[in-house]
């Protein structure tokens, strides 16, 4: 009788941002809530360790621009609930509940609830500056909304074609905050650090936490943290759920399940041929940065391949009859 | 404190529930005994349940908070005690909308073709030419089955007689029938043991019901339905969204939306551009096509205009439908009722004046203290007089429009619009107290190739003591509207 459900362009769309600000504001309340706890314990006269955190975002000049120095309090405020910041935590979770008031019929009401008491959660309880408690206690409750909220879409929404480019959003913006955070862990901010006795492997314990992959590493790799096996692990790791190897594997099986994929696949193919190739320990900290430079160009591609096929295309020609 | 039906005032109203002499109405016992029954907490606890059920069912209507500072969205207000219409009334009312959509429509076909109505000097010919509704891009376009307006919200109103009129007919892009459709999921919610006593007709056909009336707008076997929303800042957005969902059509808006060179229209979805055959439009006509209407409306569709008159897609309603929606033409549709189908009305209009009549302006200006002055083109209660309310600057300032610009008026005398029993909040009882407040029903009306009449329709309240405005936009609530048989 009726057709079949199609999916608007529009909607596929709202639904990929809603996959990447949910990805955002969980790899952000990850990475304060995680590297606070190393930072920690780092000597006062270390504050360049939190500017780590700001060169992650990619965002260093904005956050000249707005501050001072990069303290732990600006840091912290920065990442967390400056709306100035369009990468802030709160700036997710609000633009996640933009996306998700025009996605009502086929988000899960009780993801669209959890959406919209995270934002107010975090507006409310978020709002810098906090005691280091208060604020580890905040993040932990933004990241168990964020898995309540995933949850409920994981189990209950129509595994159709906007879930689809929902873990699309997820997997781009995973693989994204991956490789930056990767690109900072070869930065030399914590060099200083490193010639001190029980800092010696900070950076690369940071990465780690900041990916929450500690557990993983140990099981895996059963060694030492050390650069090139914490590198060789989260770039080619296919079990790691944040791995390069892995996002790349699930946005070509998500993008397989597409229709008209013949674009998008061939872009995304070409990056996980580029990635399988990369050999760790052939490569010194400069040539590791620039594979992590251009990969990041790739996963632009990707993101424009996706737009120009499903989102924005132009009305065809016809030929005049 | 339970409530204590002696004690209810109808003050000299026509109560839908409650007669003057304190007893229920034939049919309303069953309702008003159990009510009765309930302790304070009790009904407290089903008030409780309803707003519950509303919040978790997520039913709002947005409001605009002001320039700039864009909307909210407000959970709908909602009284837990049901307005109930006898079946046998229904049945005549029923017969008398569909009556007269039928006869408005034929008269809005008329009027984009021959114009027979003014050859047979039925209604002045000017009257049209000077209404802001009258599109003169649409002369000449035959819609399938010569049906313009495919969904009309007529507002009905009971006088103090008891007898029910036609307030005015909402023929462009009414709304509220998904209120209708959720009021009663709340009570069945709320009071599933009074589903027990009463045989209540069902209202949850509609979405059916309009679904097979689009459909039948188009010579495909299954057509592709568009539900064309203005976007989620609109009032009405929750019915957009409602009703494609509960028709499986698709809710777009303009852009997704294009007109291509060969005057069809596509959406764009994932897999390319898919042909939409009809689209049930909740914009209104001046916005829906750059091209042709305003050329800075983002909300529309460039080309929609083109694509329609090329008989390609089915606009319902159709544009230029708005001109039988005028308050001036609404007092000459008894006549349009008799001169197009030959029949006498079944459902009284409200008494009215028309200012452009010298004898009558004389009338309304020397009454403007009992009446109400309502304008030609507008809706939502918006730029009227109520004259017994009014100041007298307000009713001169009324006089000197009326003077200017007769033909933008009609007046009406103030109704003594029915009530029924409303729960109000009361000190020291968490469950209020029953009060009377004021109403009017709205039932919707389709036409396609078959004609539809929704069992009953939205019961509105003005929850304002006193008040009879019910808009939701201006402190509103609804209630829950029973046909009932007695058994």
């Amino acid at each position: 009788m009726t057709n079949r459900n199609r999916i608007l362009s529009s909607t596929a769309e709202r639904a990929y941002w809603l996959g990447r600000y949910l990805e955002r504001a969980d790899s952000t309340a990850r990475l304060v809530r995680v590297n606070s706890r190393l930072l920690y314990d780092l000597p006062k006269r270390l504050p360049l360790a939190w500017q780590g955190l700001v060169n992650i975002t990619g965002s260093r000049e904005l956050f000249d621009e707005l501050f001072d120095e990069p303290s732990e309090k600006n840091v912290a405020r920065y990442l967390i609930n400056d709306a100035r910041n369009p990468g802030s935590l709160i700036q997710s979770l609000d633009n996640a509940r933009e996306n998700v008031r025009t996605l009502r019929g086929i988000i899960p009401r009780g993801s669209v609830e959890y959406i919209n008491e995270a934002h107010l959660y975090a507006k409310e309880q978020l709002s810098e500056p906090l005691s280091r408690s208060r604020r580890a206690e905040g993040l932990d409750e933004i990241q168990s909304f964020i898995q309540r909220i995933e949850g409920f879409m994981s189990a209950n929404m129509l595994h159709d074609a906007h879930w689809t480019f929902l873990r699309l959003g997820n997997f781009i913006e995973r693989a994204d905050m991956t490789s930056r955070i990767l690109e900072v862990g070869c930065e030399d901010i914590f060099e200083a650090a490193s010639e001190l006795e029980p800092f010696n492997d900070i950076q690369w314990r940071s990465v780690l936490l900041s990916l929450d992959a500690t557990q993983s590493y140990n099981q895996v790799v059963q060694g030492p943290v050390s650069q090139e096996a914490v590198l060789e692990f989260l770039v080619h790791n296919t079990q790691l759920p944040r791995s390069l190897a892995y996002s790349l594997k699930s946005l070509r099986n998500s993008v397989r399940d597409l229709p008209r994929n013949e674009k998008v696949l061939r872009v995304i193919n070409r990056l996980r041929r580029q990635t399988g190739a990369l050999v760790v320990e052939k490569l010194d900290i400069e040539g590791i940065e620039t594979f992590l430079d251009d990969f990041q160009g790739e996963l632009a591609s990707i993101d424009t391949e996706i737009n120009r096929t499903y989102f924005q295309y132009k009305p065809r020609r016809r030929p005049r009859t | 404190m339970t409530i204590d039906w002696r004690a209810y005032e109808t003050h000299g109203f026509w109560d839908e529930l409650i007669t003057a002499n304190g007893r229920a109405r034939k049919g309303a016992g069953n309702l008003t005994r159990m009510l009765a029954e309930l302790s304070d907490e009790e009904l407290a606890a089903r008030r409780t349940a309803a707003e519950l059920a509303i919040r978790s069912m997520g039913i709002t209507f947005t409001v605009y908070t002001g320039e700039g500072s864009g909307s909210i969205d407000r959970e709908w207000p909602f009284d837990i005690i049901p307005r109930l219409i006898m079946k046998k009334e229904w049945d005549t009312v029923s017969e008398g909308l569909a009556q007269r959509v039928k006869a408005l429509n034929r008269f809005i076909n008329d009027i984009y073709h021959d114009q027979k109505i003014f050859d047979d000097d039925v209604l002045p010919r000017e009257y049209i030419e000077n209404s802001k509704e009258f599109r003169e891009e649409c002369r000449g376009i035959s819609p399938p089955e010569g049906v313009w307006s495919h969904v009309c919200g007529s507002d009905l109103v009971r006088d103090a007689d008891g007898q029910m009129y036609v307030l005015e007919d909402n023929l462009r892009v009414p709304s509220g029938v998904s209120y209708m459709l959720e009021n009663r999921e709340v009570m069945k919610r709320v009071f599933p043991e009074l589903f027990e006593d009463y045989v209540i007709h069902p209202v949850d056909d509609y979405p059916n019901q309009l679904a097979a009336c689009l459909r039948s707008l188009s010579p495909k076997r299954s057509p592709q339905i568009a539900v064309l929303t203005p976007g989620i800042f609109n009032s009405a957005y929750y019915e957009h969204a409602y009703l494609a969902n509960a028709m499986a059509a698709q809710l777009v808006e303009g852009s997704d939306l294009v007109v291509d060179k060969d005057d069809k229209v596509y959406m764009r979805t994932i897999e390319g551009f898919v042909q939409v055959d009809v689209i049930y439009r909740r914009i209104d006509d001046l916005f829906m096509d750059p091209e042709v209407f305003h050329p800075d409306s983002a909300l529309g569709v460039p080309g929609l205009m083109r694509a329609w008159r090329a008989g390609n897609v089915a606009l319902a309603n159709a544009p230029g439908c708005g001109v039988a929606d005028d308050k001036v033409i609404y007092t000459y549709v008894p006549d349009i009722i008799r001169y197009y189908l030959n029949e006498e009305p079944l459902l009284p209009n409200v008494p009215s004046y028309r200012c452009v009549d010298k004898e009558e302006r004389d009338y309304v200006l020397d009454n403007l203290d009992k009446l109400v002055v309502k304008p030609a083109n507008e809706s939502g209660g918006y730029g009227m007089l109520i004259g017994p309310k009014a100041s007298k600057a307000e009713r001169d300032k009324f006089a000197r429009q009326i003077l200017a610009n007769p033909r933008n008026y009609m007046a009406q005398p103030m109704l003594l619009l029915s009530t029924a029993p409303t729960l109000v909040d009361a000190p020291n009882q968490p469950g209020g107290i029953a009060e009377g407040r004021h109403l009017d029903l709205r039932p919707f009306i389709l036409s396609g190739k078959k004609t539809y009449v929704t069992t009953g329709g939205l019961t509105r309240v003005a929850l304002r003591k006193g008040s009879t405005v019910v808009n939701s936009s201006q402190g509103g609530g609804s209630k829950d509207t029973w046909v009932v048989d007695l058994e």
